[in-house]
């Protein structure tokens, strides 16, 4: 430092790096603000660009014309006239609905036990199970539905079938059920175990020390001290199923074109027969060229992701996901 | 009493081997040893956390090796205390009780006494994230003496508090040994800890049990070299023993009581070797003139260190007297000890 700056004082000093601080934030708050707008503009055009696509009429079909954003953008369905008054998408999302929520409950029978035992016994093998579910979230869906039908349509499983006298595959139960849940298990499997490795095994052996049993000590101490992770284990899961395609489009194909003698009285009795898994549904209407189904179904979707992860922010178990 | 018979559990790392100990009833029992000598696992093994390979446990005569931890009437208190996060003080403390078949007057008798004896009163509605560590510490007390076990197994717990505290928290413990009759068993790797606190300790390393007894014994009559260390022995020497003197690299002392083997070791505390300048009028047989090596500042004390021929003694000497004698480094001085002072094994 030369003698010149040093006579001119502490406040002379500091002035210039406040300076330079001070730009230098301007300039990363510029980038930074611009980046985070772009990537949220951009989620946003992703999810309603489109959104006029919904409310396309009679009289737009005959035009091939949408008005509401006052382009002449090309109507991308055929069937004009409101999703909502057709039984397939109700059905559809009935569908969907009851098939996830019985996977969810499913999974989470036996993932929260299986969890627990692996997070808290030492088990032969532990690591072979731990690697082939944790496999199972980074392999391809359709490969998991193609090994799913390779499985229940030979040996073992298809003698039990013939026994049975009825068919796993390309069937609603347990054809939809069996496809939903092994994705949905595996990733649950992995945020519960998570949530019980978290828990320190010190405090249930305390609750023993005091005379609580096995069960009372995980009922009291562990299972409170695990809710939040455990719920959002449960959320995860039902995200998983409800997103699933790959494995269920595999296994159990699409339904709506099948004659109704193929559905049981319990299926059309629950207004599930006819109807198709949603994302597969999302994916048929487009191939038929009905776009504005899809968007639809689409919506439906993203509804549910977004609730989902902002219900898992609202019990404190943040960082499953995001 | 806890009867504890050829132990052996195996842990990973951590192995017991053949741990034997007895425990007399309502007595407070010290073990100690440095960080991984296996004293936390024997702690779990008691307590019926970790499973036992071999051996045998009983309290008051009754076989306890493989009971569930809820059936054996044994507390214990960790370290970190434990206490449940999503319980209120007064839920930790009443935890052990609300499943437990017992006359709910006398618990709750039981627990005003403890939480006015602990001073705790006005955190029971607070939760443990909230709480000091001499209040954890309080709490946690309290959560395992309530339910009155028959031992209470406490894993070094005044280490992790202040130096003020922890004389607090000992006396506090003190207190409530005396008070009941629960059988105390702490861990603990400060041996100051056991000389105030201790009816009965065992020294362990290795996971195997070196030595038991009462602490003034073991404090005085180390049974190994390790011992000695670790108990703050420090001048341990290689002796050769001839009747009842030893030979220690030339230099003759006498020692209390023949020894059964011809080779060993003596060791002689620092604070039993008397520094002079000239030699001592005295009943101290042993004594022998030598150059000073060291001083070492320890706050209170000097530690001076004499050598005499090859061999350096360790002493200690309070700053007043170092002056007065005008103790430098290459002073020659006399050192002088008892016969009696003398320990050999």
């Amino acid at each position: 430092m030369s003698g010149e700056e040093c006579s001119r004082g502490p406040s002379a000093k500091a002035a210039s790096p406040g300076k330079k601080a001070a730009s230098d934030r301007l300039l990363f708050k510029t980038f930074f603000y611009s980046f985070a707008g772009f990537l949220f503009l951009f989620s946003a055009y992703l999810f309603l660009s489109n959104f006029d696509q919904l409310l396309v009429t009679e009289a737009a079909v005959k035009t091939r014309e949408l008005t509401t954003w006052g382009e002449d953008r090309e109507i991308l369905n055929l069937f004009a006239g409101g999703f909502w008054k057709d039984p397939y998408f109700w059905k559809s999302l009935n569908l969907t609905l009851m098939i996830t929520i019985l996977t969810t409950i499913l999974a989470s029978l036996v993932g929260i036990p299986t969890a627990y035992a692996l997070s808290r016994y030492r088990i032969p093998g532990k690591t072979v199970i731990e690697v082939l579910f944790s496999s199972m979230l980074v392999i391809p869906a359709s490969s998991v539905g193609l090994c799913l039908i390779v499985m229940f349509n030979y040996g073992p499983f298809w003698h039990l079938q013939e026994k049975l006298g009825f068919r796993f595959a390309h069937s609603i139960f347990p054809g939809m059920i069996i496809a939903s849940f092994v994705l949905s298990f595996a990733l649950g499997l992995s945020a519960w175990k998570a949530t019980f490795d978290s828990v320190n095994p010190r405090f249930e052996q305390v609750a023993r020390s005091l005379g609580s049993s096995r069960w009372r000590a995980f009922r009291t101490v562990t299972l409170p001290m695990a809710k939040s992770g455990l719920a959002a284990g449960i959320i995860l899961a039902w995200t998983r199923a409800m997103a699933e395609f790959g494995a269920v489009l595999f296994f159990c194909g699409t339904f709506r074109e099948l004659p109704p003698a193929r559905f049981s009285n319990l299926e059309r009795a629950l207004h599930i027969d006819q109807a198709d898994w949603l994302s597969v549904a999302i994916w048929a209407q487009v191939e038929y060229g009905n776009v504005e189904y899809g968007f639809a179904l689409a919506y439906i979707l993203v509804l549910i992701g977004g609730i989902s992860v902002y219900a898992m922010h609202r019990i404190g178990a943040k960082g499953y996901i995001w | 009493m806890i009867e504890i018979r050829n132990l052996h559990v195996h842990l990973g790392k951590f192995h017991l081997q053949g741990v034997d100990l007895t425990i007399g009833e309502g007595g407070f029992f010290v073990l100690m040893g440095p960080t991984g000598a296996g004293k936390t696992v024997l702690l779990e093994a008691i307590a019926g956390l970790v499973p036992v390979g071999k051996g045998r446990i009983t309290v008051s005569g009754r076989d306890i090796t493989h009971l569930p931890p809820e059936k054996r009437g044994v507390g214990i208190m960790y370290q970190d205390y434990a206490l449940f996060p999503h319980l209120t003080v007064a839920a930790n403390i009443t935890f052990g009780l609300r499943y437990r078949r017992h006359d709910r007057e006398a618990a709750g008798r039981r627990f005003d006494e403890l939480v006015g004896q602990l001073g705790i009163g006005h955190l029971l509605d607070r939760y443990p994230g909230t709480l000091s560590g001499g209040e954890l510490q309080r709490v946690a007390l309290a959560r395992a003496l309530v339910v009155e076990p028959t031992v209470i197994l406490l894993d070094e717990p005044l280490s992790a508090l202040d130096q003020g505290f922890r004389e607090d928290i000992r006396l506090l413990l003190k207190e409530l040994h005396k008070n009941s009759r629960i059988t105390f068993f702490m861990v603990t790797h400060d041996f100051s800890e056991a000389l105030t606190l201790a009816t009965q300790a065992a020294i362990m390393n290795k996971g195997a049990i070196v030595q038991t007894g009462s602490v003034r014994d073991i404090f005085q009559r180390p049974a190994t070299s390790f011992v000695a260390d670790f108990v703050g022995m420090k001048n341990i020497l290689p002796a050769r023993f001839d009747g009842t003197s030893a030979d220690i690299g030339g230099l003759s002392v006498e020692i209390p009581r023949k020894h059964h083997n011809t080779t060993g070791h003596i060791s002689i505390r620092p604070e039993d070797i008397v520094i002079s300048l000239k030699p001592l009028e005295s009943s101290m047989r042993n004594s022998f003139a030598g150059v000073i090596a060291g001083i070492v500042d320890q706050g209170f004390l000097y530690e001076i260190h004499v050598a005499v021929k090859d061999l350096v003694f360790k002493s200690f000497v309070t700053k007043g007297s170092a002056v007065d004698l005008a103790l430098d480094l290459g002073a020659n001085v006399q050192i002088s000890f008892k016969t009696s002072a003398v320990h050999v094994f």
